[in-house]
Order: structure tokens, then C-alpha cells, then sequence
């Protein structure tokens, strides 16, 4: 698959339980390949859509087609899903367990025990394949519900909060092993709360609220579209410049250095330039992109307004 | 299908290969032998035997008393006793009746207590003090004049609860002093025994060929079938709750519902449970026909006649298409009322009504066993959720008529698609609803829907 074919096309795709709207009219895709930000709040209608993704629930008006094909029930086997909400049968050894969950993909015993192996080697969970979970710690259960997900070697991967209850070492450590199944050309749903982790990994992101899409484009275009043209300084002298009512709409007042918003219009070289003239001793001198969490609340509370 | 059957043979394995099942298994005969032996083996536990002091007034009784008390007497009792109840006894059975009539004899102890001359109050004193100092355990006083209407027998002891012992005592007793009036109204007492006794009652019931069979092995097989289904049901349907509960609770459904289709899910674990449910039923059936086997063999071949129920493997095959009747409708409840629910204690609260209908139909079956033939027993044994409890018992008390069964196996039939089709739309919906115990019209709802 190249880049440019969708992998996943979710098409005006509404579901009601009852009186509640839970999605509303959504739309968007995920190219072939790339790590796609699934975020917004809690109750936003992200796990309803996910599951109508994975075929557990429909949509009532709409349609999703996956690998270019109107879905069908045997999508599933290419599909990973790693849910919000996770659990491990108590009393399996973690060897059969992963097996039962292989088996229910269609994946051949023989095929799943060469990857069971393969996996616990790769998690270090090599030494734990006989242990029933409740040997287990929350972040080893984890880990194995993560191996659960990658088994049946899906091309659609959709990790809901795959992070929660790892260490920070753990973290970079799963972060690490996505981008391995990144590489490898596999699409990759990612729905987090976490939106450093998010933009660390995502290509592309979309941001829901109250069951509707609020932003979605490529992570760029996002944080280009919400630049206001803040400027980080920090220097000695040239206060003058920053009274220049063409130049600086505003400024903030750090610890050791400002925030300046510049006016509309205006040019940061210039402002630059000018510092520079008028004698500034400049040791720092920087473009402030908004965080994709500035992003997140802001369009959050703007929708809930 | 490849699906399906990997549910089943997990569900299968996650029950079978257990230990629990092994002890189960085990454990089940053990348990019903314990209780047809049990109580045997406590009422043939031998006390101390009573040390008693007779204070006869009357100088006529205590020779026919203690006479009535031998060792000699009491197993002709006993032996009279058992021979009026069972028609054939067996070696074994003649044992255990001679042991207990020896039990019997020995006891009471007689002590010797001289009264002479001593007023009544003195004696009380005297046998009450020795009793206390434990050299005695029991006294009884018999009145100067036995026929009056203020005579007393005066019995007391030490041990309160000896009612074996006591009602012994109190036989001997009257008819110690029944002989004494009768030898008064010039009656021997071989006449009197002549005049007393017992009829000869033969009880057996007859079968729609018109061959005899012993109605007590009937009543007893009869009643051990609607016990071990009842049994079985009622455990393996908690266990298709535990694990509907375990994978709700654990959030696996999530997982398991973008992997299967729900209904191949449940589906796979009904008759993966089931399964298992028929292995332990076919150890235990196979099991108990080979040891009655082995046991009518060795009884003939010591020249005994014992009489088993006839069992035919048309009852047995029967036998196990009603299990699993009676396993899926009960399944489909519990399955149901574990995607209802939250936790295995609320289920343990929503599982009172089908466990009552379980109950009930095993109690029908008594009424089955007393007359197969009544119209009773042929709506109970063809009604759901009865049936598969009730049907058996009939069926080996005396078979009903075959399109009886088969009404019985289609009406049956019938709610098991009514129930798995309920059961299975309230467990796709119910199995990812998290936090809280559905309602019943929320469960009504999820029904109607799509």
C-alpha cells in the first residue's frame, strides 16, 4: 500500500442509542502507514466510534470502508484492537491465553506459538509464559494485552490509552516498539489523553468533541492553523522596541524572559532586526509553536461554550 | 466455525482440565455413598451399656423384664423386624441385623439393689445418690400394685438422649407386664403370638410389559436420576454465570467481540460448558453401571438374587438428551443474567428464580415416582423447564408412551431457540455495559432493539 490510499474512510457516520446522539455525521480517513491521533475529551463518542471501526457495534447512517472495502465481519482478523477498557482471564497461564485470543483471529496454533515466543522475547516476558496473570504486575498485564493485540499481525492496529499503568521506562519502551510497527508499514490508530505522547507519534490527528469533528489534518497543518505568533525572548536592553505598537500587540513577563505577541501583520525578523539595532543583547530568540494540549483545551472549552 | 470451536474447546478446557473437576467427579459418588452409609455406620456406633437397678415392688415383672432384655430375645426382635421389611436378605444384610441385635442385648447391665423394708422415699434417695456418684445409670421403680389406676413405672437415667435404649426398655416392660396380665386372664403365650401376627405384605409394582419390579430400587434410582440432574444443572449453569460474569468483569468481551461474532461466542460457550458438563455425567453413568455390574455379578455368583432397576440404553441415551434439554435452557437463563449484572454476587441474587424452577421440577418428580400415569406427571413432563428433570424419573418409573417423549423433546426444543435467542441479544449488548446492573426495562429494551 503507498501512501496515499486509505486504509481507513469513516463516511458521514452517525449512531444514536435512543435519544442520545453518541457520533454525530463524522468523517475522516487514516492513510496507509501513518500513526493517526484519535483525540478529544472523555465521552466525546471516540470509543463508539472505534467500535463501530472493529465491527462490535454499526453505525445507524453512514458507512466505514477498511483496506478500500465496505467493512465485513472478516475485516476483523486484519484488524488489532486494544481497548480503553482491558482485562486478562485471571486464572490462564499466559501462554494459553494468548493462544485463545491467536485462535479467535484465525492464526494457526503452530503460527501463534512462533509468535507468542516472539513477542514475550521482545516485551522480556519470556520467563512469565507459564505464570497465571494474577502473578502478573499491571504493567506486565499490560504488556501481554498489548502482545494479544499485535498477534495475529493486523495491518490496522487501534491502540486505545495503550500506556496506561506503564512506567515512564516502560513508556518509551512501547513508544519504541509502535514505531517498529510503524516501520513496518502497519496503520495505526492511537486515542490518547496524553497529548505529548500524541505529538511525539502522530502523523495526523483528529479532534472530536460532543460526537462531532472539531480539527483533523496532518499534525503540521493543526499547529500551523493555531500558530498566534508567539515569540520567546530573552535579552538585555532594546525595551524600546517592544512599546512599538505595529510590532508587539503584547508581552509577558517570565521569570527571565518574555512572551511576546506579535501584532497582527507584523514580521518577527523585523522585530529582530530592530532588537538587534537598537542594542539588544539577544541570547534567545524563538518562534513559540502552540502544544497540541493548548490546542486540545482551547477547541475543547471553545465547543462546550 | 473455526471460531466457534476454538470458544468450545476453550471453555471445555478451562473446566475440564481443572482440578476441581477431577475432585468433582470423585467427589460426587463419595458423597452419595456417605450419605446412604454414613448414618448406618453412626446408629451402629455402641454406647457403654446402661448399668440399671430394677426396684420391682410387686416381685412379679423384673424376671420377664430382664428375661425380655436378654441378648437371646432382642435379636429375635430384631430379626422379626427386619424380616417384616425386606423380602430377600442377603448375606450382608443378615450380618448387619445379627450385629445390632447383639448390640441391643448388651445394652443393659442389671445391678443389684437390695430395697427390702425401705420406704419409697428412701429408695429415690438411695439410687439418686448413687447415680450422681456414677455407679449406676438408670433406675426404675415398678409399683406394688401394677394394674392400678395411680400405678407409676418410675425410669430415671442419666442419659437423656438414649431413645433406642429407652424404647427398648419400655417394650420389655409392657410386654413383661402384658404377659403377667395375660398369664392372669389364663392366656399362654404362644396363643397370644399366634393371635398378633404379622400379615405377610409382598409390595412390588408392575411395568407395561407386566414383568414385576421391586418398587424400592425404582424409588431409589428414580430419585438419585432427578437428584444428579437436578445437581448437575443447577452447577453448570452458575459456571456458564461465572464465566459470562469473569469476561464482563475483566473487560476481555471488548477484546473477544472484535475477534467473534457474539453469537458464536455464547454459542461456544454453551456447548463448551456443556461438554463438560456431559463428560462428568458419563463418568458418573458409566461408572455406577460398571461397579452395579461388577456387584450383581459377585452377589450371583455368591448365589444372592439382588434386585436392580431394569435399565435399558434407550433410558440412558434418554437420559442424556434431557441433560442437555435441561442444560441449554438453563444455561441461556444463566448466561443472560451474567451479561445482566456486574458481579458474581449479583448474580448469586438474580439466580434465586431459575434455581427455584430447578427446584421445583425436582420436587415434581416425587410426584412422578407415586404415579407416573397421572395427568400430573404427564404436563409436568413435558412443561420447559420441568421437563428435563421430570421426563427421566418417568421414563425410568415407568415409561411413557414414545410420542409423549417427543412432544416433550420438541416442546423443549422449542424454548431452548426462544431462550438462546433472548439470551444472546441481551449478551451483546449487556456484555459492554460497564459500571452498573442493567435494569429490566433497560434489558427489555436491548431485546426489542435491531
Amino acid at each position: 500500500m503507498n501512501e496515499q490510499t486509505a486504509t481507513l474512510r469513516v463516511v458521514n457516520v452517525t449512531k444514536r442509542f435512543g435519544d442520545f446522539t453518541a457520533v454525530n455525521d463524522l468523517s475522516f480517513e487514516v492513510k496507509a502507514g501513518r500513526v493517526f491521533g484519535f483525540l478529544g475529551p472523555n465521552g466525546a463518542g471516540k470509543t463508539t466510534t472505534i467500535r463501530m471501526i472493529v465491527g462490535i457495534t454499526h453505525p445507524d447512517d453512514g458507512e466505514i470502508e477498511i483496506f478500500g472495502e465496505k467493512f465485513s465481519m472478516e475485516m476483523q482478523n486484519r484488524i488489532g484492537y486494544l481497548p480503553e477498557e482491558r482485562g486478562l482471564y485471571k486464572k490462564m497461564k499466559v501462554q494459553d491465553q494468548l493462544r485463545y485470543f491467536a485462535a479467535l483471529k484465525d492464526v494457526s496454533q503452530k503460527e501463534a506459538d512462533r509468535r507468542i515466543d516472539y513477542w514475550l522475547e521482545r516485551m522480556n516476558l519470556s520467563e512469565w509464559k507459564t505464570k497465571k496473570t494474577t502473578d502478573l504486575s499491571k504493567g506486565m498485564s499490560q504488556k501481554v494485552q498489548f502482545i494479544s493485540t499485535v498477534l495475529h499481525n493486523p495491518d490496522l492496529l487501534i491502540l486505545d490509552e495503550p500506556f496506561s499503568g506503564l512506567d515512564p521506562v516502560n513508556v518509551e519502551f512501547m513508544i519504541e516498539v509502535v514505531a517498529e510497527l510503524k516501520a513496518q508499514g502497519k496503520t495505526i490508530i492511537f486515542s490518547t489523553h496524553l497529548m505529548e505522547t500524541a505529538e511525539r507519534l502522530c502523523d495526523d490527528i483528529i479532534l472530536i468533541n460532543k460526537s462531532r469533528k472539531i480539527i483533523g489534518g496532518t499534525l503540521r497543518e493543526v499547529k500551523a492553523s493555531f500558530s498566534k505568533n508567539l515569540i520567546a525572548l530573552r535579552a538585555i536592553g532594546g525595551d524600546s522596541v517592544l512599546e512599538d505598537k505595529t510590532l508587539v500587540a503584547g508581552f509577558v513577563k517570565h521569570a527571565d524572559e518574555r512572551e511576546i505577541e506579535l501584532a497582527e501583520d507584523a514580521d518577527a525578523q523585523i522585530l529582530l532586526k530592530k532588537l538587534i539595532e537598537n542594542g539588544a543583547a539577544i541570547s534567545k530568540f524563538e518562534q513559540i509553536e502552540p502544544s497540541l494540549n493548548d490546542i486540545f483545551i482551547e477547541k475543547v472549552n471553545e465547543t462546550n461554550a | 466455525m473455526r471460531k466457534f470451536l476454538a470458544v468450545v474447546k476453550h471453555e471445555y478446557k478451562k473446566i475440564v482440565l481443572k482440578w476441581t473437576f477431577l475432585i468433582g467427579t470423585l467427589l460426587f459418588p463419595l458423597i452419595a455413598a456417605g450419605f446412604a452409609i454414613v448414618p448406618a455406620i453412626i446408629f451402629s456406633i455402641k454406647g457403654e451399656p446402661t448399668r440399671i437397678a430394677v426396684v420391682d415392688q410387686s416381685g412379679k415383672i423384673a424376671p420377664r423384664l430382664k428375661e425380655n432384655l436378654s441378648a437371646e430375645r432382642m435379636s429375635a426382635k430384631v430379626k422379626q423386624a427386619a424380616k417384616d421389611s425386606l423380602t430377600d436378605l442377603n448375606a450382608s444384610q443378615q450380618e448387619q441385623i445379627n450385629r445390632s441385635a447383639e448390640q441391643f442385648g448388651a445394652s443393659f447391665v442389671f445391678t443389684d439393689y437390695d430395697f427390702a423394708e425401705k420406704p419409697l422415699e428412701q429408695i429415690r434417695r438411695e439410687l439418686g445418690g448413687k447415680i450422681t456418684a456414677k455407679e449406676l445409670d438408670a433406675y426404675l421403680i415398678i409399683p406394688n400394685n401394677l394394674d392400678s389406676a395411680d400405678a407409676k413405672y418410675e425410669f430415671r437415667s442419666r442419659k437423656a438422649g438414649d431413645f433406642g435404649g429407652e424404647r427398648n426398655l419400655r417394650d420389655a416392660l409392657n410386654e413383661a407386664v402384658r404377659s403377667e396380665r395375660l398369664a392372669g386372664a389364663n392366656i399362654s403365650e404362644t396363643q397370644l403370638k399366634d393371635l398378633s401376627r404379622n400379615v405377610d405384605f409382598d409390595s412390588k409394582s408392575l411395568d407395561e410389559k407386566g414383568d414385576e419390579k421391586d418398587s424400592d430400587s425404582v424409588f431409589i434410582a428414580s430419585f438419585v436420576i432427578g437428584l444428579m440432574i437436578y445437581i448437575t444443572l443447577a452447577i453448570y449453569g452458575q459456571m456458564i454465570m461465572g464465566a459470562v460474569v469473569e469476561e464482563k468483569e475483566t473487560r476481555i468481551a471488548e477484546i473477544l467481540f472484535s475477534s467473534a461474532k457474539p453469537f458464536e461466542l455464547m454459542m461456544g460457550k454453551l456447548v463448551g460448558v456443556g461438554l463438560a458438563g456431559l463428560t462428568q455425567l458419563a463418568i458418573w453413568v458409566i461408572s455406577a453401571l460398571v461397579l452395579v455390574g461388577i456387584g450383581v455379578a459377585q452377589m450371583s455368583a455368591a448365589g444372592m438374587s439382588i434386585s436392580i432397576p431394569n435399565i435399558s440404553p434407550l433410558m440412558v441415551v434418554y437420559f442424556f438428551i434431557f441433560f442437555l434439554l435441561g442444560f441449554f435452557i438453563y444455561a441461556s437463563i444463566f448466561a443472560l443474567i451474567g451479561s445482566m449484572v456486574t458481579t458474581m454476587q449479583e448474580g448469586g441474587q438474580f439466580s434465586l428464580p431459575p434455581i427455584m424452577l430447578l427446584l421445583i421440577g425436582f420436587y415434581f418428580s416425587f410426584a412422578v415416582i407415586r404415579d407416573p400415569n397421572s395427568s400430573l406427571s404427564f404436563w409436568v413432563s413435558i412443561a420447559p423447564f420441568f421437563a428435563p428433570i421430570t421426563m427421566p424419573v418417568r421414563i425410568l418409573a415407568e415409561t411413557p408412551p414414545f410420542w409423549q417423549i417427543a412432544l416433550s423433546i420438541l416442546i423443549n426444543s422449542l424454548a431452548i431457540a426462544g431462550l438462546v435467542w433472548l439470551a444472546s441479544r441481551v449478551y451483546r449488548v449487556g456484555m459492554l455495559m460497564y459500571g452498573k446492573r442493567a435494569t429490566i426495562p433497560e434489558v427489555w429494551k436491548w431485546i426489542r432493539q435491531s
